[in-house]
């Protein structure tokens, strides 16, 4: 949950710095599959918390990159899903990690601010 | 149009523990952030260290629950300094409560501050408080193959205190299948064998927290 307070915190504040107007249509997150956060824990606090605030209009899009696992006694390199403590593929415990643990707001899409809202601001220039 | 951000979406945490690691040192405050499932034994772990800390260097608890004042009321009958965190239904601790519990904190001097989480093996794992050191409790009966179940906090920690091995005897449990298992998430940290009702494995405990602080 505190998570996604903290995404939705996050594109407020990206949106202002861009200082951007429109509706949030899209958010692209990159959830690393060892980062130990759970995607769908992630959707069901978004669609708790989302609604009536700016990313209340938003698609989330979640990429789950795997983390890469080089063996450094067989040389063998594999894509984890999980934490492993082993090389798959001989067994070996020396191995090196990389990548599986982001957690990022990628992007926001916006959708332009359309003509009916310039109308309802100046119902006179109609 | 997009806006690439390309941003941890922990940032806020992760630069606000940044804040606290930073007041922690200016402050001497040794900050330990102790981590475990639902009565792994925390806080009488907490308390027999205590005993064992007394009169060697200044002690105070954070301690974090979801309710009650359960265990702040234990660390008040020993006369520890105590604030308690009620999270309100959240499953972990971060760093904003912790900035927030140390201005409730009445310390000074040298002081080996505790942080007692939410009993949690998941959720705690992705959160840091701005802690010198992150331990983790793993008691006997919980079984051996918690490592291997949620690797994540296991990996993050400095050291894994196996509790409540008087009860052994009663258990199928493994300590070398735990020790093997640690060394390969995490071949850096330390691990001990403790009974805190008991005082099995607790100086040893206590002289490496004031080793780990001294260097």
């Amino acid at each position: 949950m505190s998570i996604v307070q903290a995404l939705i915190e996050q594109v407020e504040a990206e949106v202002e710095q861009a200082a951007q107007h429109g509706r949030v249509s899209r958010l692209d997150l990159v959830i690393g599959r060892l980062s130990g956060v759970h995607v769908d824990s992630i959707r069901f606090a978004f669609e708790l918390l989302a609604p009536g605030t700016i990313a209340g209009t938003a698609e989330l899009h979640i990429v789950e990159p795997r983390a890469t696992l080089t063996c450094l006694e067989c040389q063998a390199q594999c894509e984890m899903d999980d934490l492993q403590v082993q090389c798959p593929m001989c067994g070996s415990g020396q191995i090196t990690i990389q990548g599986g643990n982001e957690v990022l707001l990628q992007s926001i899409e916006l959708e332009d601010a359309d003509e009916d809202c310039c109308r309802e601001e100046h119902p006179e220039g109609q | 149009m997009k806006i690439v951000a390309a941003k941890s979406i922990l940032k806020a945490n992760d630069q606000l523990a940044a804040e606290n690691r930073a007041r922690f040192e200016l402050e001497r405050i040794f900050a330990v952030n102790l981590v475990g499932s639902p009565g792994c034994g925390k806080t009488t772990l907490l308390e027999g260290l205590f005993r064992q800390l007394g009169n060697r260097i200044g002690t105070a608890v954070i301690e974090g629950d979801i309710a009650g004042q359960v265990d702040a009321e234990r660390m008040e009958k020993i006369g520890v300094p105590v604030v308690q965190i009620n999270t309100d239904g959240m499953c972990h601790l971060d760093a904003t409560m912790i900035a927030a519990a140390c201005d409730g904190l009445n310390v000074s001097g040298d002081v080996m501050l505790f942080i007692e989480n939410v009993g949690n093996l998941v959720c705690t794992a992705g959160f840091d408080l701005g802690e010198q050191l992150r331990v983790i409790a793993l008691s006997v009966p919980e079984g051996d193959d918690k490592l291997v179940k949620y690797p994540v906090i296991f990996q993050r920690s400095h050291a894994l205190i196996i509790t409540k091995i008087d009860m052994l005897r009663h258990s199928n449990f493994s300590v070398a299948r735990v020790r093997e298992d640690m060394r390969r998430l995490a071949p850096n940290a330390a691990v001990f064998e403790v009974s805190a009702l008991h005082g099995t494995g607790m100086p040893e405990l206590a002289d490496w927290l004031l080793a780990r602080r001294s260097s």
